[in-house]
C-alpha cells in the first residue's frame, strides 16, 4: 500500500481504469456465471499491491497497440478455421461454422477452403513420399470383440489363453477388463499395419465410440507411428450412422477405404474395398444371423499367409504401384479409384459369362448386381451361348445352357463362383464351385462366407421337409406344455415362455429342427394366445388382484 | 498472468467433521475443492496460500450440514490476449500445433507458424526451417503470444502465434 499512500491522484485514477479494463476484459472473454462475491473481489484487487497494478497497467497498454497493430496491417482475415470459437489467425470471436475435427481437438473446426487447401498441400506432399491415403474399420475387419457376458461356455476356455497387456505387439487375443470386452486381432493384422503403412498414411474409422476406438488403437498400433491421432470414432463423423471422407484430410482421388460394410460408405463405394467379416467370438455370428459355428468354438481361426487381409494388401499393393507407375510424369491427376478398378478388372479377366436362370425373366440382366459385378471383375457378359463363352452360371443342372456347357466341355459353376472371386479378389479354380459342390456344401462350413452376403442362396432349412419337421416338432412341444401344465415351469424359453423340465427334450427337439427366429415367433404366437385366452376367461378371481390409485397427499420434500 | 488474490467461498461441511480439527477439515477440505478448478471470471486457481477469516457458521434447515463463509488467499492463473507465455508442445499436426502452460491449451495455427518452417510428417510429426536449425515437435518449449482466449467453467482455451521476433522454439529435449 506504499505506493497508494505516496500518490493518491495517480493511485484512484489507475484503479479505476484498471477495474474499468478488469471489467472489459473478463466480459468479454466469459460467459460462465461468476462467484457470488464479484464485487468484493473487484474490490479485493483493487486494493493489492501497486506493484503488481503497474503491470496490470502495462499489460493494457500492449493489449491495445496489438489489437491495432492487428486490425491495421493484416487486412481482413479470412477466418481459415477455429479453436474454442476463436478464429486461430486472428483472434476473433466467432459463430460455429465449418466442419468439426473433434478427433483432433474437440474444440477445433474448419472451413471447406481451408479443408481443401491442407488436403491439397498434403498431396503434394505425399507424392514425394510415394504414399496414399488409408481408411480403415476396426470391427469385423481387423478385429473381433466381444462383451464377457456375451461368451457361451464353450468359448470359456478363451479367458485362459488371453495374452498380456503389457506387451500387446505379440499377442492377438486381449482381454480387457476395465472395459468387460475380449478382443481379438485378426490373424496377419500386425505384418498388414506394418507392410500397409510404408504405402499409405493410414486412418481407423470407426462405428464405435472413441473410448473404443482409442483402446483398439492402442492394441492394434502401441506405439502410435502408424495412426497418431487420426482415429475417428462415431462421435467424431458428420453424419449418424454413416461414413463420410469429410473429416479425413486426404484428397478422395488418392484415398482407399478397407471395410466390411459397404453401406457405411454410401458416397464413396468407389474408393471401398469391401472385406470379408471376421467372427471370431460367437456373440458376433449370432449379430449378423450366421447359423454355423464361429470361429472360437472350432477353436481355429484364418490362415495367416493366405485370409482376407493376405488378400487385401495384395490388391492395396498392386494399387500404390500402379498410381505410382511413371512417375515422372505428372500424377496429380491420377485417381486411385480407376487404378482399383483396373485391378479389379484383372480378377477375371478373359472369362466370358453367360447366366442361366440367375436373374428373373423380367428384369434386365444388365441391371442385376450379379451382372454388374462381374463386369467389375473384368468378365464379359452375354445373355446367349456361343463358342466364345467360357462359364455358364447357372443354379440348376437342368437348364438348356447347363446342358449345352456339359456338351461343350464349358465351365458350369453356380454364383459362389463370382462371389469369392469378388472378395478374394482372385480367379478361384471352378471346380470348387460346381454345381454338385454346390448341393453337398450347403450345409458345411464353406459356405457360409457367402450366406451372409447372400440372400438370393437357397436355405435348405426352409424347405418343405424341414418346414415339416420344424411344426411337427413345435406342436409335440406345445402339446407337452398343455399336458404338464401342473408342473412347476422352471424352465426358460424365448420371449419369457417358462415350461416344466418334463418338456425339455421335447424343447430341445423343437430348437433344434427350427429357425431360432422361428421359435421365438411361435413362441410369441403361443404367450399371445395363452393371454388373449386368459383375458377372455370369465373367472374374475383369475385375474389377480386390482390396484385402485390412491388420492394424492401432499407431502413437502425433505430436503428443504 | 499469476495473480494473488482473495476469494470467498460458502463451504458446506458435514456435521461428522465438527470437533477440534473443524478448523483444519475445513482448509483441507477448502483446497480439495477448489486447486486445479478454472473458474471464468479469475482463471485457474493454482494454490491457496492462506486464510483471510472463517465467518460464522450456518445451519441449514433440514439436512444439518453447517455453510461457512471462508475467506482465501490464492494464487490464479490466467492467460491475456497479447501476453506471451512459455509452453510444452503436445501435439504436432498439418494444422499447426496444440501446446500446454500449465492448465491451459493453446493451439498455433499453420498461418501463424513463420513461413520458411514447414511440416514434416511421420512417427514424429513436426515442423522444421529449411536448413533445419529450428525444429518444433512434441515435448519441445516454445515461447509463444496470445491472440485470443476463451475462459470457459472449467476449460482456458488460447490461440496463439510464434510468427513474431523472439517467439519460438527455447529447449528442445529431445535434441538435447
Amino acid at each position: 500500500m506504499s505506493v497508494a499512500s505516496d500518490s493518491p491522484v495517480h493511485s484512484s485514477s489507475s484503479s479505476d481504469d484498471l477495474a474499468a479494463f478488469l471489467d472489459a476484459e473478463l466480459d468479454s472473454a466469459s460467459d460462465a456465471s461468476s462467484g457470488p462475491s464479484e464485487e468484493e473481489e473487484e474490490a479485493e484487487d483493487d486494493e493489492e499491491s501497486g506493484l503488481k497494478r503497474r503491470k496490470l497497467e502495462h499489460l493494457e497498454t500492449v493489449d491495445e497497440e496489438e489489437i491495432e497493430e492487428a486490425s491495421s496491417s493484416k487486412g481482413e482475415c479470412q477466418h481459415p478455421g477455429s479453436f474454442g470459437n476463436m478464429c486461430f489467425v486472428c483472434g476473433q470471436k466467432l459463430e460455429e461454422t465449418g466442419v468439426s475435427f473433434r478427433y483432433i481437438h474437440k474444440e477445433m473446426r474448419l472451413n471447406e477452403d481451408e479443408i481443401s487447401r491442407l488436403r491439397d498441400s498434403d498431396s503434394r506432399f505425399l507424392q514425394r513420399q510415394r504414399k496414399l491415403y488409408l481408411v480403415l474399420d476396426l470391427d469385423h475387419t481387423l478385429l473381433n470383440s466381444t462383451v464377457l457376458r456375451d461368451l457361451k461356455p464353450e468359448e470359456e476356455y478363451l479367458k485362459s489363453h488371453t495374452h498380456s497387456l503389457q506387451d500387446v505387439s505379440r499377442g492377438s487375443l486381449f482381454m480387457l477388463e476395465f472395459m468387460q470386452m475380449m478382443t481379438k486381432l485378426r490373424p496377419f493384422v500386425h505384418s498388414f499395419l506394418k507392410e500397409a503403412s510404408e504405402m499409405f498414411v493410414m486412418y481407423i474409422y470407426t462405428m464405435g465410440d472413441r473410448a473404443y476406438a482409442r483402446q483398439m488403437a492402442k492394441l492394434l498400433d502401441p506405439k502410435g507411428e502408424y495412426f497418431g491421432d487420426r482415429v475417428i470414432s462415431r462421435d467424431d463423423g458428420t453424419v449418424r450412422h454413416q461414413k463420410s471422407l469429410d473429416v479425413v484430410l486426404g484428397q478422395e482421388s488418392a484415398v482407399l477405404i478397407l471395410d466390411d460394410t459397404e453401406n457405411a460408405w454410401p458416397n464413396h463405394k468407389d474408393n471401398l474395398i469391401v472385406i470379408e467379416r471376421y467372427h471370431f467370438f460367437a456373440s458376433s455370428c449370432r449379430q449378423f444371423d450366421h447359423k454355423y459355428k464361429s470361429l472360437s468354438e472350432l477353436k481355429s481361426d484364418e490362415s495367416e499367409p493366405d485370409g482376407a487381409l493376405a488378400t487385401v494388401l495384395k490388391v492395396l499393393k498392386q494399387a500404390h504401384a500402379l498410381f505410382f507407375e511413371n512417375v515422372d510424369e505428372d500424377i496429380s491427376n491420377r485417381d486411385v479409384r480407376s487404378m482399383l478398378k483396373q485391378v479389379r478388372k484383372e480378377v477375371l479377366k478373359g472369362c466370358k459369362v453367360v447366366f442361366s436362370r440367375v436373374f428373373p425373366t423380367k428384369a434386365k440382366p444388365e441391371d442385376h448386381p450379379l451382372w454388374k459385378m462381374a463386369e467389375e471383375l473384368g468378365a464379359t457378359c452375354a445373355t446367349e451361348v456361343d463358342a466364345s463363352v467360357t462359364h455358364v452360371v447357372a443354379m440348376d443342372v437342368g437348364t438348356e445352357k447347363a446342358r449345352w456347357a456339359v456338351r461343350e466341355k464349358k465351365y458350369v459353376v453356380h454364383r459362389g463362383w463370382i462371389d469369392a472371386a469378388n472378395y478374394l479378389w482372385k480367379k478361384q479354380p471352378e471346380e470348387n464351385f460346381s454345381l454338385e459342390q454346390l448341393k453337398k456344401q450347403q450345409t458345411s462350413m464353406a459356405l457360409d462366407t457367402y450366406a451372409s452376403s447372400n440372400p438370393n442362396e437357397v436355405h435348405e432349412d426352409v424347405l418343405l421337409k424341414a418346414r415339416d419337421a420344424c411344426y411337427k416338432a413345435r406342436d409335440a412341444f406345445y402339446a407337452c406344455l398343455e399336458k404338464e401344465s401342473g408342473k412347476k415351469p422352471t424352465e426358460i424359453a424365448t420371449v419369457g415362455l417358462l415350461y416344466p423340465k418334463e418338456c425339455s427334450s421335447s424343447r430341445t427337439q423343437f430348437v433344434n429342427n427350427c429357425r431360432s427366429s422361428w421359435v421365438k415367433h411361435f413362441d410369441r404366437e403361443y404367450c399371445r394366445n395363452k393371454r388373449v385366452q386368459r383375458l377372455l376367461d370369465d373367472g374374475d378371481e383369475r385375474k389377480g388382484p386390482m390396484s385402485l390409485p390412491q388420492p394424492y397427499t401432499f407431502k413437502p420434500s425433505p430436503s428443504t | 498472468m499469476f495473480f494473488h488474490i482473495v476469494l470467498e467461498r460458502n463451504m458446506q461441511l458435514h456435521p461428522r467433521f465438527f470437533g477440534r480439527n473443524l478448523r483444519e477439515n475445513l482448509v483441507s477440505k477448502l483446497m480439495k475443492d477448489v486447486e486445479g478448478t478454472c473458474s471464468g471470471r479469475h482463471g485457474f486457481v493454482v494454490a491457496i496460500t492462506g486464510i483471510e477469516s472463517i465467518g460464522k457458521g450456518l445451519i441449514r434447515d433440514g439436512t444439518g450440514f453447517v455453510t461457512f463463509p471462508v475467506k482465501y488467499q490464492c494464487v490464479v492463473f490466467r492467460p491475456f490476449k497479447g501476453e506471451i507465455l512459455e509452453a510444452v508442445v503436445t501435439l504436432v499436426n498439418k494444422m499447426g500445433f496444440f501446446a500446454e502452460a500449465g492448465p491451459v491449451q493453446i493451439f498455433v495455427s499453420k498461418h501463424l507458424i513463420p513461413d520458411d518452417m514447414e511440416f514434416q510428417a511421420g512417427d514424429m510429426p513436426n515442423y522444421t526451417t529449411s536448413d533445419g536449425s529450428v525444429k518444433i515437435q512434441k515435448e519441445c518449449e516454445v515461447r509463444l503470444k496470445i491472440i485470443g482466449t476463451r475462459v470457459d467453467a472449467t476449460e482456458i482455451f488460447c490461440v496463439g502465434t510464434i510468427k513474431d521476433d523472439f517467439l519460438g522454439v527455447i529447449n528442445d529435449p529431445a535434441a538435447a
